[in-house]
């Protein structure tokens, strides 16, 4: 892991150690996103980082959610269907 | 007598300013007077998209290969063009890394063409790729409410 940090070149070549936090990627993409998002839509910029805070929550749990509920359906309610 | 009514509303066309827009993101609401907003606009833009590639390699701008992602990206302007030319230069082209002869199981046929043993795959791929092309799709949005956006004022 250290040798392979340390051959490491930013841009060129992959970020180590991503493929075992993947899902937490998700985190920065939220608030990219809310960050763009409410920098066209928030009339006042003085609660604009307020704003920003709350779209990037709604958004994860809105994606957590969809995953509980598609682990649901596939791990629970699939297999309960009959074969044939 | 050819005066438009009082209480008509005038439709507000910033093309200059949008095509600003693309061109830097974040520029357009410069151009029109909301500093603050642009820089909060293109600074989200310009850092997801350089988060993505952070994350991938420049690898995950690729117009040859993944035409489609990059249509998505270049909405982020030349800096998407940028990354693709970096791409092939430095990455494909074998520059930065060593290619390596992919072997086909064919006998007919010994090799792929080599790879760049740079060549992002998999879940930094993914997330990179998908991170640009998110970026240059929100910029698509904020050049459309820069397009109709009264100057120093909201759509």
């Amino acid at each position: 892991m250290i040798a392979t940090t340390l051959a490491y070149l930013p841009f060129l070549e992959p970020l180590p150690g991503v493929e075992r936090i993947w899902m937490l990627m998700l985190l920065p993409l939220a608030l990219g996103i809310s960050v763009i998002y409410k920098a066209m839509k928030v009339a006042d910029l003085e609660r604009y980082w307020r704003s920003v805070g709350v779209m990037t929550v709604q958004i994860v749990l809105a994606m957590t959610g969809l995953a509980v509920l598609l682990a649901i359906l596939v791990q629970v309610v699939v297999p309960m269907l009959p074969a044939e | 007598m050819n005066e438009p009514p009082a209480n008509t509303t005038r439709t507000t066309i910033n093309t200059g300013a949008a095509v600003l827009a693309w061109v830097v993101p974040g520029a357009g609401y410069v151009m029109l007077g909301d500093r603050r907003r642009g820089v909060l606009a293109g600074g989200g833009v310009l850092g997801l998209f350089l988060l993505g590639m952070l994350i991938g390699g420049v690898d995950v701008v690729d117009r040859a290969e993944d035409t489609l992602w990059f249509v998505a990206q270049a909405g982020a302007g030349p800096v998407a063009w940028v990354a693709d030319f970096a791409n092939a230069e430095l990455v494909k082209a074998g520059r930065v890394g060593e290619m390596i002869a992919v072997p086909t199981g064919d006998p007919r046929v010994p090799t792929y063409p080599a790879v760049s043993s740079l060549k992002g795959v998999a879940r930094p791929n993914e997330l990179g790729t998908l991170y640009c092309a998110m970026a240059g799709l929100m910029n698509v949005a904020v050049i459309l409410d820069v397009l109709g956006r009264r100057p120093g004022g909201r759509a």
